[in-house]
């Protein structure tokens, strides 16, 4: 049941004006944009001040900026042939990362090509939910049993290399992104259910034989932060008290006392939400939060638009990834969820993350700008 | 179901868009969820619980202080203190709360006029690397009008705190350094290799020696205090407090009065000795000398002290019993007799005549006795320590015989003794040299290894843990520093006959009983019979690193001196290894006066 899609030939509409011209989309972009500049605002507070540290966060905010539009550029039709490949590629990536990769942190994540040092689990947050929505893209959704299968194995080799290197957090967000293509692509409800019920009853399993020690003292440590006031724990109570002392108002721009002080940990990268819930108060927070949903309703809406089930489930699952990341990051931070050391999305400082999170950016852009002129329904 | 091709009806078209559609509509039902979830944790954290989280943060501030374990003590065998703890008053900086360090110490410097330019210097450069979340400690100890006199200006050094701290400190000095060890400021290397929250509040680590060896017994598990503070550190309540355990004690079974007997016996001599009991393998003393004053690096050694010890010629810092390795000589005479007559290679009452020399492919190994010992069987050539007996035995052994005979007895390879980084030395064999120097064996090499020479490296606790097991009649017996040491399977060497091993004990006895053998006129005055069998090494340097100076070369050309041996004979209770280097006295003489201190005064205690 192939489907035959024309593959070099495939005419778009030609977008008239303004920003649809470069394949853009004016509401990601400005709130794209706000976001950026709210974190470089805490990222500078939370830095004491540190201008040099500010230029280093705008210029590699801007460098993801330029990337993203590189990648608005990309059709659509060459982004899916090209898929499989990629894949490819990067899993061939996870494998050498694990044979001869660079330590760092104690963990196995880089990779040195001599040119340039990477991470090619980062690339894989992207190429997973990709390569899932070609493969389910070949036949009508919902999908045949068997591409399903195909696709939770996919999943499940990625999330494995991953797991080894070993990066827990990093292969919960993959999972999760290829579990979301899953999700739209209408696996029925009883499965859903079912298969919710199989992961509670095997994390039991996975606690006893495939965690790390560190990984399990997390989780303890999560369970009572006390435990470990001089460790681990330490960070969880900082943050709670630099969160919770920010009131309903906070206590504005630098004046966050928990992180000038130093109770707070990596305050401008993993913990930068407690500087700004600090300095911003719920009201901050509630501003966030409401940016937030609305990027993630502008990139479900793209997705609702899109014309084909390749670009749905891509750009519906990307935008889940997003909130997942800043769903595990406020969880953790404000003690709901595991120190998993995720960072915050375009508040964080720095890091390779950020530039992963504008490719999908500009893929859901590609997608909404690049329409095929197909039938009067579109 | 479908069929083949891109949207085939627009029917289709539209179901597969509704399908999607509610999909999205779930997720962002979800999404939202879950946003309402945390935006009711904030609502929770900043506004329910704001009054508390605002005094925590803004009011008072609440900090969470280590409280250091103290240090388990090291005593010897009889409780004698070894290492023990004393409470000093010292200065605790806290980076955080410091502005300049530069004024602030210059400051300082008037209020405590006697403290080194020096070593303000040095600390300002120890200041400006060190982490900001521990406290960093200003290397002095204030005498007590210091201290008041700092108490009274305090107010002027916000981030400064006066402490009372307790400090390792090492009662007998020199006596067991090498032991001992000591403890010193703990490094950004070592704080990288223990679990940091262990080590809150402790700015020092076990080094070397004992104290290196059981770190993490000694060490104990810091207490937390909670402490709230206000703006300017100061601490203005105590919240909730959980005590440190202290670190446990640790009894060594040194005796510290024949440890000190014997150093002073071998004072202004280099060298080490080694007193085992070979029945428990337990270490009675551990002499290396020259020793070094670990007094000195627990609060950090001046730089100019440290040089001085590291370019000392004596290598105070070398730890010679379980780093100096050296030509054993004749001392594995016994060991290579009793395996030459238990594998039936030679019978023991075979006699040989010696001229002085042997003959071997047209070279001459000479005896150390130039005329010769003459008609020589086994026993005469343990007791007179007759080279060439032993030059042809080897012929006849072959290396790896002998390798596999002293293999056992603890040569060649780590005794395994509770110190860290011991030396293995060299047992040589084919395999080895081809290993080592990837080239064959020559026979002629066999003829030198026998007498201990040529490749054949020991340390002295290596040759304690042989001389040990030769007395315990092959009953191995690890050497040990601990008296609470795990208990060690014990390991047999097979007895071919029981017979044999009594000759070699009969003729390590004659060594100092017969009046030829070579120990006898340092023997002849002691009241209990005792063996061991005498050596001397022809090399005048410690090891791999020593380098040929000109000018010290008179005196490093004098032989090393070598003795192992136990008393009494029969049911051994002690083991006594001695190595002196370029030696001015023989090491046997020393090993009898110590087996006779030992006997004298303190074999009733033991």
């Amino acid at each position: 049941m192939k489907i035959d899609l024309p593959e070099k030939e495939t005419v778009y509409r030609q977008n008239r004006h303004g920003l649809e011209a470069f394949h853009l989309d004016l509401w990601l972009i400005l709130l794209l944009l706000a976001l950026s500049a709210l974190g470089s605002v805490v990222v500078y507070s939370a830095s004491g001040g540190d201008t040099e540290m500010l230029m280093r966060h705008i210029i590699r905010l801007g460098i993801a900026f330029g990337i993203m539009v590189l990648f608005a550029q990309i059709p659509p039709n060459q982004l899916r042939i090209h898929t499989p490949w990629v894949f490819a590629v990067v899993i061939v990536m996870l494998i050498a990362v694990f044979l001869f990769g660079d330590m760092g942190k104690g963990a196995q994540r880089w990779l040195d090509l001599g040119v340039i040092r990477f991470q090619p689990s980062e690339i894989m947050k992207v190429a997973l939910p990709l390569m899932l929505a070609w493969l389910f893209a070949q036949n009508s959704l919902p999908p045949p049993a068997k591409h399903l299968i195909l696709g939770l194995g996919l999943i499940a080799l990625t999330a494995g290399l991953i797991i080894l290197q070993p990066d827990l957090g990093t292969a919960i967000l993959i999972a999760a992104s290829g579990l979301f293509v899953i999700f739209f692509a209408g696996l029925s409800w009883r499965w859903i259910f079912s298969t919710v019920v199989i992961v509670i009853g095997s994390l039991p399993v996975i606690w006893h034989f495939y965690m790390y020690d560190y990984q399990k003292q997390r989780v303890l440590t999560f369970l009572n932060p006390e435990s470990d006031p001089l460790g681990s724990g330490y960070h969880i109570i900082q943050s709670k008290i630099a969160i919770g002392s920010g009131g309903l108002e906070g206590k504005g721009f630098m004046g966050s006392s928990q992180a000038h002080l130093d109770f707070l940990p990596e305050s401008t990268t993993d913990f930068i939400f407690s500087v700004m819930a600090e300095e911003f108060g719920l009201i901050g927070v509630a501003v966030l939060l409401t940016l937030y949903l609305l990027v993630i309703a502008r990139g479900l809406y793209i997705a609702a638009q899109a014309q084909d089930n390749f670009a749905r489930l891509t750009s519906a699952s990307l935008v889940m990834t997003l909130f997942i990341y800043v769903f595990v990051n406020i969880g953790m931070v404000s003690g709901l969820l595991p120190v998993v050391g995720l960072p915050l999305p375009l508040m964080s400082y720095g890091g390779s993350s950020m530039v992963t999170l504008m490719v999908s950016f500009g893929l859901l852009m590609s997608f909404h700008t690049h329409k095929r002129l197909l039938s009067p329904n579109h | 179901m479908h069929t083949p091709g891109l949207y085939q009806t627009d029917n289709e078209r539209k179901q597969q868009r509704r399908l999607f559609r509610n999909r999205v509509y779930v997720a962002f039902s979800l999404a939202l969820l879950f946003f309402i979830l945390l935006l009711v944790r904030m609502t929770y954290l900043q506004w329910v619980n704001y009054n508390q989280y605002h005094s925590l943060a803004e009011g008072n501030r609440i900090s969470v202080e280590a409280i250091p374990p103290v240090r388990g003590r090291i005593y010897d065998r009889n409780h004698i203190l070894l290492a023990d703890n004393r409470p000093v008053f010292a200065l605790k900086f806290d980076k955080t709360k410091i502005a300049d360090i530069q004024t602030t110490l210059s400051e300082l410097g008037t209020v405590l006029p006697d403290l080194p330019e020096s070593r303000l210097a040095r600390f300002a450069e120890r200041y400006q690397k060190a982490s900001k979340h521990r406290p960093i400690f200003l290397s002095y100890t204030l005498s007590e009008s210091e201290a008041s006199q700092f108490a009274v200006h305090n107010f002027r050094f916000p981030g400064i705190s006066l402490v009372s701290k307790l400090q390792r400190t090492y009662p007998h000095g020199e006596a067991a350094v090498h032991a001992l060890g000591y403890v010193g400021r703990i490094n950004r290397k070592e704080l990288s290799s223990v679990e940091p929250s262990r080590y809150a509040g402790t700015d020092s680590i076990g080094k070397l020696g004992i104290e290196k060896q059981y770190e993490s017994v000694l060490h104990g598990y810091p207490g937390v205090q909670q402490v709230e503070t206000n703006a300017n550190g100061r601490i203005l309540r105590k919240l909730e407090t959980t005590p440190p355990i202290q670190g446990k004690d640790i009894q060594l079974t040194l005796d510290i009065r024949l440890q000190l007997f014997i150093e002073e016996l071998l004072a202004g001599q280099k060298g080490s000795a080694v007193v085992t009991n070979p029945n428990n393998g337990e270490i009675l003393a551990y002499v290396s000398l020259p020793g070094y004053d670990p007094n000195h690096f627990v609060d950090g050694i001046s730089q100019s002290r440290y040089r001085g010890l590291l370019s000392d010629l004596n290598r105070p810092l070398i730890n010679r019993v379980v780093n100096g390795q050296y030509p054993p000589g004749s001392t594995v005479k016994p060991f290579v007799a009793l395996g030459a007559i238990e594998q039936n290679i030679i019978s023991p009452t075979k006699k040989i005549f010696d001229p002085g020399y042997m003959e071997f492919k047209g070279h001459r190994y000479r005896d150390w006795k130039r005329e010769g010992h003459g008609l020589v069987d086994m026993h005469d050539s343990v007791v007179q320590s007759c080279d060439t007996y032993f030059y042809e035995l080897s012929l006849d052994m072959g290396i790896d015989a002998i390798h596999d005979q002293l293999y056992p007895f603890g040569f060649g390879h780590k005794t395994g003794i509770d110190l860290p980084q011991e030396s293995i030395g060299i047992l040589p064999s084919k395999a080895w040299k081809q290993a080592a120097k990837g080239e064959s064996w020559y026979t002629g090499e066999t003829v030198i290894a026998v007498i201990g020479q040529g490749y054949f490296l020991a340390t002295p606790i290596q040759m304690a843990k042989a001389i040990s097991t030769l007395a315990n009649y092959g009953e191995i017996v690890q050497p040990h520093l601990n008296m609470a040491a795990p208990n060690i399977e014990k390991q047999q060497i097979p007895i071919q006959k029981i017979d044999n091993w009594d000759r070699v004990m009969a003729s390590m006895r004659d060594v100092l009983a017969s009046p030829r053998g070579t120990a006898w006129r340092y023997a002849r005055d002691i009241a209990f019979p005792m063996a061991g069998k005498t050596g001397t090494s022809q090399v005048f340097s410690l090891g791999k690193d020593e380098e040929y100076i000109e000018e010290e070369l008179s005196v490093h050309l004098l032989d090393h001196s070598l003795f192992v041996g136990f008393a009494p004979v029969d049911n051994p209770e002690i083991t006594v290894t001695v190595v002196i280097e370029n030696a001015q006295v023989k090491a046997a003489d020393v090993a009898v006066k110590i087996a006779d201190y030992y006997m004298t005064e303190l074999r009733d205690e033991n």
